[in-house]
Parts: C-alpha cells; sequence; structure tokens
C-alpha cells in the first residue's frame, strides 16, 4: 500500500512508522499496559515504605513538594534493606570501573525487584514485539492480532532478544570496561586533561555505535522475519542481516530519528515539570494522569520507530536516471507499479 | 654528574647565594628553632635533587640533647616494605601506588664542630618497630647540646623523586617537590617526637626560617613556585637559572615547577587584615578557572581572617598540578597550597572553590596553630574542615539550584551539599574506631577520614550550636591568638572555650571526640486523645462511692504523651519541641542522659507532633528523619513520591527494553 511518492529517508521512514503507529493505537496501548502491570508489582512495597517513614514524620508536609536530599540520603545509609546498591549500579554505568556481574549481589528489596522486573519486562518485550511486528503488516489489525502474532513469534523472538542483549552485555564489558582498564594508566600518563576526555568520549561514542548496531541488527532480522514468511529460517536470519548491512545508513537515521523524538519529549517534560505543582491531596489524580499520558507518548514513538524500522527495511529508493525523462504526453502512460523492492514486500494479508 | 663534583658546585652556589640576609618581616613572628639554609638542584631526567643543606637548631627543652633524630620522609618509598606502603596496602587516594621509587640519601653530615654524625647515623622505627623503614633516623653528637643553646649541622643530600602519588613526585616535566630534605624532629621535655612516615598521618616540625636557592633548568624560567617569598632570580651554569627563596616563621618548605605552568597573579587587601599578594600557578587547561580561585581564597583570607586573625605572610602561592598527578593536588605546606580541579568543574559543584578553602585554612589550622599532625590529627584536618564549610556556607550560599528530573530535584551542587557530605563519611562508620586519636591507629583509611575530617567538623558544629556562635568565635580566636606559632593540643582548645564561656566543657569533647560513641536522638511514639473523667470508686464525704468528684469529672482537651529515646550511645543535651492544635508550643531541655524520657500534657490542646532536638542543634545525630512524630499522619508526601517510583520505574522499563 505504498505510493509512488513516498521517499525513503530514515526521517520519511520514521514518519511513516509514526503515522502507522498512531493509526493503530492499541499497539502503543498494549506496550503502556505491560509496563504499568510490571510497574504496579512495586507500588505496593514502595507505597508501604515511604508511607511507613514518611507519614508520621514532621518532614512529610515539606517534602510533598520539596525533595530534602539529605533526608533521602539518610534514608539509604540507614535503611540499606531498601534499595541495596542499585542507585550505585545505575549512577556507576558509565564510571571508569563500570558495573561488573559481581555488583548484582549488593541489591536489596525494592532495588532487587526492580532488577527482576527488568529482566521479566525484557522476555515480555519480546513477545510484544512480535505482536507488533506481525500487526503492522496486517491491514486490519487489532489486539487479538497483536496477540496472536505475539504468541506465534514468541520463541524466536526471545531468541534474538537474548542474543542481542548477549552481545549487549560482552560489547560493554570489551568496548568500556576492558578498554576502561587498559587505558587507565595510560590515561593518567596524558599530556593534558582534554586528551584523557576525548578518549573517554571516543569509547562512549564507540560503546553506542556497537550498541546501535547490535540493536539494528537485531530489530532488522526481526522485521524480515516477520515480512519473509517464504523464506527458510536460517535464510530469514541471514536476510535480517543482510537487510542491516545494506541500509545501514537509514536504519541509524531511523534509530537516531526516534531517540530524537524521545529526548525532545523528555525535555518538553523537564521544562513542564508537571511533578512539581499541587500539594493537595486531589493534585496527585491529575500528575498520575500527566505521567501515564507521557509514557503513552513514549510507546507511540517506541512503536512508531519498528514501524519505521520496518518501512526502511522494505522500501528501496526511487530509481536515479541518468537522463531527463520526457514531459508527460497527453496520453495516459501507465505509472511505474512501485517504487518498492518486490522480492521483500510481503503481499498483503500474507501470514 | 658525579656526585663529588655535585657537592663542589653546590657548595659553590650555596657560597653564591650567602649574600646578607634582609628580614622580611619587620620583627620575626615566631622564634626561630629550627632554621634551614639549602641549595639544591634539579635533575628534570634523573628525576633527583641534590643538595646542602645547613640546620641551625635550639635546644627549646629543659634538658641536654644528647641525640638529634631526623625525619627522611621520601624512604617512606623505598620499597613495598616500608610502614607506609604496608599501611597504605598499595593504594593511596583511591588509585593503585606505581612501582616508582623514592628516597632521600644523607651523603655528609657534620657537627658545627667538624666532627662526622653519619658513620653513628641509626635508622629508627618509634611507631611500629618496622626494620625495614628508614624514615626516622638518628646520630649521636660528640657532646650534647645544652638547654637554650644552639647548633649547627651541615649535610649534603639527594633525594630521587616517586612519580607522584602521594603528595611529592614528578609527572613528565612537572615537580612537586615536598617532604623532600632531611628535616630535623621536635624536642620536647618527653624526648624527641620523630613519628615515622605513615599511610594516613601529616607532620609536625619547628617554627624557623628557610633561605632555600633552587637551581632548574632554563626552560622553567618563571615557572617555579615555593613556599615564601622570591629574593632573586638569575641566570645560572650553563642552561640553567637560579631562584631562591626566603620565608621566616615557617615550619616546612616546598617548591615546584612545571614548564606548562600560567602563573596569575593578584592581590589581597581589605581593612584590619595584613595585605597578601597571590600567585597561582595553573595549568593552561584550568588558566579560565583562575578567577574562581581566587575568589575562593580571597573569601577564606577574608572570613578566616576575621574569626582567626590575620594571615600574616607577604604571600600566598596557589599550585594546580596538572592531569595525572592528583597525587600532589589537596595538599598544605607553608604559604603554598596545592589545589585541584576539572576541565569540566560546573561552578555549582564549587570544586576548584572547596579545596582552595580548604589548603587555604591549613595556613591556620598547621600553618600557625602548628598542632602534631601525626598524634592529633583532628586538630588541623578537623577544624580546618570545620571552618572550611563555614566559608563555603557564607561565601556561596546554603542553597544549590536543583533541576526536576521525573519529579525528583536534583541538586547540582551535590558534592559538598551540607551536611549530607560530611554525613556520609562519617555516619557509615561513625561507631568503628575512637574518634580522636593518633593517625596510624585507625582501623584504615575510611575511618580515619570519617572521623579525623568529618566527625571533628560535625562534632564542632554541634559545639557552635550549643554555645553560640559568637562564644565560639571568641574561643577559636582566643585558641588562635594564644598558640599561634606554637604546638596546642585538644586541651589547650578546651581551656579556651572552658575560659571563654565561663563553664566547663571537658565532658563535651570527652563524649564526642575521645569516644568511639553515635549520637541518636529519636521520637518513639506521640499520642493524642481527647481526655476522659477517671472511674473507679473515689472518696466523697468520707464514703468510696463510684464516679469521680464533680471537680475530676469536668475534663477538658486531650491528654497528650511523647515519648523520646536515646538511640545512639553518646549522651548529649537536647531540645523537645512540642507542637499542638492552634499555634501552641512546649519546649523543654533534656539533659539526654537517660535510654528514654516520656512527656506528658493532660486537659491541653491536641498535640500535632513532637521533635526531638527540633533546631537541629546536634550535627553529630546520625539520624534527622527519626527526629519527630506526627500524631496524625500526613500521607501526602508518600503518596507522591510513590507516584513518582512508579512513574520512574515505567521510565526504566521503558529504556531497557527499548534496547534490545
Amino acid at each position: 500500500m505504498v505510493s509512488p511518492a513516498r521517499t525513503s529517508g530514515a526521517l520519511a521512514c520514521f514518519g511513516r512508522g509514526l503515522r502507522l503507529s498512531l493509526s493503530k493505537p492499541y499497539l502503543a496501548v498494549s506496550l503502556w499496559l505491560i509496563q504499568l502491570l510490571l510497574a504496579s508489582v512495586l507500588i505496593l512495597p514502595v507505597s508501604n515504605s515511604l508511607h511507613d517513614l514518611l507519614d508520621d514524620s514532621p518532614s512529610a508536609s515539606r517534602m510533598v513538594a520539596n525533595p530534602d536530599l539529605g533526608w533521602w540520603e539518610t534514608l539509604l545509609r540507614t535503611h540499606p534493606d531498601l534499595l541495596g546498591n542499585f542507585p550505585d549500579l545505575l549512577t556507576g554505568l558509565l564510571t571508569p570501573e563500570g558495573v561488573t556481574s559481581s555488583k548484582l549481589s549488593g541489591l536489596r528489596g525494592i532495588g532487587g525487584a526492580a532488577v527482576s522486573l527488568g529482566l521479566l519486562a525484557i522476555v515480555l518485550h519480546a513477545f510484544a514485539l512480535g505482536g507488533i511486528f506481525g500487526t503492522l503488516r496486517e491491514p486490519h489489525g487489532s489486539l487479538v492480532t497483536f496477540g496472536r502474532e505475539g504468541m506465534r513469534r514468541f520463541p524466536a523472538f526471545l531468541a534474538f532478544t537474548l542474543a542481542a542483549l548477549a552481545a549487549a552485555l560482552l560489547a560493554y564489558r570489551w568496548v568500556w570496561l576492558e578498554t576502561g582498564l587498559a587505558l587507565n594508566e595510560r590515561m593518567r600518563e596524558l599530556q593534558s586533561e582534554r586528551q584523557a576526555l576525548a578518549i573517554t568520549l571516543a569509547r562512549l561514542l564507540l560503546l553506542a555505535f556497537v550498541l546501535s548496531a547490535i540493536k539494528l541488527v537485531a530489530d532488522s532480522v526481526r522485521a524480515i522475519w516477520v515480512a519473509r514468511p517464504d523464506l527458510p529460517p536460517v535464510s530469514r536470519f541471514f536476510a535480517g542481516i543482510a537487510g542491516a548491512l545494506s541500509r545501514p545508513i537509514r536504519l541509524f537515521g531511523v534509530l537516531l530519528s526516534a531517540i530524537v523524538t524521545t529526548l525532545t519529549l523528555y525535555a518538553i517534560w523537564i521544562v513542564a515539570d508537571p511533578s512539581a505543582g499541587g500539594e493537595a491531596r486531589f493534585a496527585l489524580v491529575p500528575l498520575i494522569l500527566t505521567q501515564q499520558v507521557f509514557v503513552f507518548l513514549r510507546s507511540l514513538i517506541k512503536v512508531g520507530y519498528y514501524a519505521g524500522i520496518s518501512e526502511a527495511l522494505t522500501r528501496t529508493p526511487s530509481p536515479e536516471y541518468s537522463y531527463v525523462a520526457a514531459p508527460p504526453s497527453a496520453a495516459p502512460v501507465a505509472a511505474p507499479s512501485a517504487d518498492d523492492e518486490p522480492a521483500l514486500e510481503n503481499p498483503a494479508g500474507a501470514v | 654528574m658525579g656526585s663529588a663534583k655535585a657537592r663542589t658546585l653546590l657548595l659553590a652556589l650555596a657560597g653564591a647565594f650567602a649574600a646578607p640576609a634582609v628580614p622580611l618581616q619587620a620583627a620575626p613572628l615566631a622564634a626561630p628553632v629550627a632554621s634551614y639554609e639549602i641549595s639544591c638542584r634539579l635533575d628534570p631526567e634523573k628525576k633527583t635533587v641534590e643538595g646542602t643543606e645547613l640546620l641551625t637548631w635550639t635546644n627549646t627543652t629543659s634538658r641536654p640533647a644528647p641525640t638529634l633524630q631526623f625525619h627522611l620522609y621520601l624512604n617512606a618509598f623505598l620499597n613495598t616494605r616500608t610502614t607506609f606502603r604496608r599501611e597504605s596496602g598499595g593504594m593511596s587516594r583511591g588509585v593503585p601506588i606505581p612501582d616508582s621509587w623514592g628516597s632521600v640519601e644523607v651523603l655528609r653530615m657534620t657537627f658545627a664542630d667538624g666532627t662526622d654524625l653519619l658513620p653513628a647515623m641509626v635508622f629508627l622505627s618509634p611507631d611500629d618497630g618496622n626494620p625495614d623503614d628508614r624514615t626516622v633516623a638518628e646520630v649521636t653528637l660528640p657532646r650534647p647540646v645544652a638547654p637554650g643553646e644552639t647548633a649547627r649541622v651541615s649535610l649534603d643530600f639527594r633525594s630521587r623523586l616517586p612519580r607522584v602519588f602521594r603528595r611529592t613526585g614528578w609527572k613528565g616535566d612537572f615537580f612537586m617537590v615536598a617532604q623532600w630534605f632531611p628535616k630535623i624532629g621536635v624536642l620536647q621535655e618527653t624526648g624527641w617526637n620523630c613519628h615515622q612516615f605513615h599511610a594516613n598521618s601529616e607532620f609536625f616540625s619547628d617554627f624557623g626560617d628557610y633561605d632555600v636557592s633552587i637551581d632548574v633548568p632554563s626552560r622553567y624560567r618563571g615557572k617555579v613556585g615555593a613556599t615564601g617569598k622570591r629574593v632573586e632570580e638569575r641566570q645560572g651554569a650553563g642552561d640553567r637559572v637560579l631562584y631562591r627563596f626566603r620565608q621566616e616563621s615557617v615550619h616546612d618548605f616546598a617548591w615546584t615547577a612545571d614548564p606548562d605552568y600560567v602563573v596569575v597573579k593578584d592581590f589581597f587587601r581589605e581593612a584590619g587584615l595584613a595585605d597578601v599578594e597571590l600567585l597561582l600557578y595553573v595549568q593552561p587547561e584550568h588558566a579560565s578557572q583562575a578567577g574562581r580561585h581566587f575568589r575562593a581564597v580571597k573569601a577564606a583570607l577574608s572570613r578566616m581572617g576575621r574569626v582567626l586573625g590575620p594571615y600574616p605572610y607577604p604571600t600566598l602561592t596557589m599550585v594546580d598540578p596538572p592531569w595525572g598527578a592528583s597525587g600532589a593536588g589537596g595538599m598544605e605546606y607553608p604559604t603554598l597550597i596545592t589545589c585541584g580541579t576539572h576541565v569540566i568543574a560546573p561552578a555549582t559543584a564549587q570544586k576548584p572553590e572547596e579545596v582552595t578553602i580548604h589548603e587555604f585554612g591549613h595556613q591556620f589550622f598547621y600553618g600557625m596553630i602548628a598542632s602534631n599532625e601525626f598524634e592529633e590529627p583532628y586538630l588541623d584536618e578537623g577544624f580546618n574542615s570545620y571552618m572550611t564549610d563555614r566559608v563555603l556556607r557564607a561565601t556561596y550560599g546554603p542553597d544549590h539550584p536543583v533541576v526536576s528530573v521525573f519529579g525528583y530535584r536534583i541538586a547540582l551542587g551535590i558534592d559538598r551539599l551540607y551536611p549530607v557530605d560530611v554525613e556520609r563519611r562519617y555516619f557509615e562508620v561513625s561507631t568503628l574506631d575512637v574518634h580522636a586519636q593518633p593517625s596510624w591507629k585507625f582501623r584504615d583509611v575510611k575511618t580515619y577520614g570519617a572521623d579525623t575530617y568529618s566527625h571533628t567538623a560535625l562534632a564542632l558544629a554541634t559545639l557552635e550550636n550549643l554555645l553560640g556562635t559568637n562564644l565560639m568565635d571568641r574561643a577559636l580566636r582566643l585558641y588562635a591568638d594564644r598558640w599561634r606559632f606554637r604546638h596546642p593540643t585538644l586541651n589547650d582548645f578546651i581551656r579556651c572555650v572552658n575560659e571563654v564561656s565561663g563553664r566547663e566543657w571537658t565532658w563535651f569533647f570527652d563524649r564526642t571526640f575521645r569516644s568511639s560513641g553515635n549520637v541518636d536522638y529519636a521520637v518513639e511514639k506521640a499520642t493524642s486523645t481527647p481526655a476522659k473523667p477517671p472511674k473507679g470508686l473515689f472518696e466523697q464525704d468520707g464514703k468510696l462511692v463510684e464516679g469521680p468528684p464533680p471537680a475530676l469529672a469536668r475534663v477538658r482537651g486531650y491528654d497528650s504523651m511523647a515519648l523520646v529515646t536515646r538511640r545512639g550511645e553518646t549522651a548529649l543535651p537536647v531540645d523537645v519541641l512540642l507542637r499542638f492544635e492552634g499555634g501552641k508550643t512546649y519546649r523543654s531541655s533534656w539533659n539526654g542522659e537517660a535510654r528514654w524520657k516520656r512527656f506528658r500534657i493532660s486537659g491541653g490542646p491536641r498535640l500535632l507532633e513532637a521533635i526531638v532536638d527540633p533546631d537541629e542543634k546536634l550535627a553529630l545525630d546520625e539520624d534527622h528523619t527519626n527526629n519527630g512524630k506526627r500524631v496524625v499522619p500526613d500521607p501526602r508526601a508518600a503518596s507522591r513520591w510513590t507516584a513518582r517510583s512508579v512513574f520512574w520505574m515505567q521510565n526504566f522499563l521503558d529504556t531497557l527494553t527499548v534496547a534490545w
């Protein structure tokens, strides 16, 4: 269903992906619901702990709007069982020492539960991706399609997810941790701090590039896995990798577009700061609603990204000609059938 | 160059510099006990400093001195068997110590009468008996130095500097030359006070006059900074340049050289305080932060000067070590301090400001008020941390800009968010060690740092809150005036507090400094229920009848109760505040001795909340979150933060899942 006028640039692909995402909002709703359900596991432990610690405290009134950093600092020190080293793990990811698996033993309470939920979320996301890619190929999808496609592709997509996760962890280890250790002493011998910063920035960019490449290859494999049911599994897998390798710029462009759009959303949130206002009890309702709208918008962008990737892999640019086309004659001329790559286009409705 | 030739050259240099000295101050600030004339030569390729030293030392005790003891600090870096290396566990400031060795060799030592003292030199280990430690040496004199007599000792030495990791050393062409020459210990009535170089301890020495000539390659021209004032610069033999620095009434001498330095000058002048020439030797990549260094040090000169008395020296040199030489940063020497900053140093984080103010503060606590850093490290580091914080808050304000991220307002200046940064270090280890003890006797570097710096600062902040700022300032001023250019102890400060306040405060120091106890007061329970008339049998008209007499039956208001407990081991006086409906309050002082105290109010208005230490006077209280109880819970904050936490969790999951 692609009109010949469509371009196949990264931004255009992402734009079409966003439109697809908006046309099938139940996909974003599904993602949002999955995350809300997972996060809601923590509502009771977090709520009970905070009410236990705060409700009777004279600090409670002033902490409705003001975080009182000293209070939180003291809380984490006096109640190490609450989070364990969860904050240190998050903030330590990009320190020179990084985070190694041995540090996971320091997780406690809500912090440990958060990491476990993260792992569960990754598994569920594999299911959701099967549903999203499958439904995006359907002209008339629904939540039923989402569930069916998700379940149908879950084993393969979980394998892709775990493989991508393992590759990313290896990349973190080799690109960030090991280079950090190897360069640690040499960095101190550099002439200036600017040189050391430049090397650190280069390592960071390399890590971001490798992680992005891993993600794009995984997403490409998923997209082709759904788009080419006519091929045997092994061929689909390699066709997915070939798809990523043949359109790297376009895929990176789609990813970059999604990242920029998401960051813009965060920037708007930070500037508007809807968390700050209203100390009255009823102010909690609009706050929660605003927060959930924000998460839903993020889900829309996320679905838009996956649709954009699918678009980028299944469209080809308009052919370039070495001559100037003649002006259109009065007689009707048959329009080119499509500017797609027919071999990659899955017939509509094919499952 | 052979050592004999080098010695000849150095002696020639010493002669060349032996011009009559002109005092820098109108009158000496302190009677000189140990004065040094040193001529030295830097060999940047060999990383060595060779020199001659003429020590003029006076026996100020009432007993003759048959021996002299010297610190040979650089021998701490001799090998892995020294006391420093054993205690450090191979780490310094969180960084592995490189295999780069340092030493100081005494090549010649002669007494004034020409007696060669070197054959009688032995190494001592008074603190730990480590036979492999060579940081303290003793020589026996041909005859004892009588009380009041002045003796002269001449010696040649060769110092080999390590790759900088602990205050002194080199990195490339950068040199921070500190603890570099044989230095006499302090003779007290009880004998020599000459401790070994430990992983955690610093230094202790007598005041004197220093006249030091430094011979460096000409590429260091204009890039040599040192203790005191530069009084001479001239071309040396060959491609060398000679500098001469002099400073009276100090107890150490350090110098630095780096061809990359950008030298920036400024001047401090304020009514009632002495003028000071400020010199900043800053790395080119930090040159744009020169103004921040000067603003910080001027604030310290002003505010500390007004509390502790004027900084009396004509110069102050600030040194910014290069990248990879942070081990040389954040250190104090008389009239010279080393700072430390980064290319990315947000103004709100106040990184160069804090270290600059702190190291300048040592010009008082260490420099002039020269307590024994080996034995009472809290008297310099802890007192200085307390004053640093006062200057920072007064200059830059207690508030920090915050940014809201997903509802979490994050302070941009979190590094020095008071008292969070202090708490973080001390409260985690608050009961693991006696807070005030010799530096090498702490369990590890963590308790040393927490107790020496943070605990002392919090204890003094507590004392200020209990005494009042005015009395605290008067006590500090008395202490500073009385012990300027002398060697005080904690007892001397306690005497000043007692004198100024007119009360006995020794108990406070016994409980806070000389114990391993922690402080924690809490409100355990707060209730308020409508008052009810009594029930039961009551005597009325000589008979026991059921029901209260009319006077007792008429009850109004609420019966309120607050239970306050002492959870910590240390007892300190503390206030308790009960806040009632209608704005009424009840405040009571409790001596804090018992494990708990119950407050009951009958028939009053409804109690809203009870707070122990409502003014947060006890900065040592390690858990302020338990200091109060509301009678009626307020769930708004917890609900709001729960919503934020769940939202944050959703974002965390979203980011985590989108990655794969």
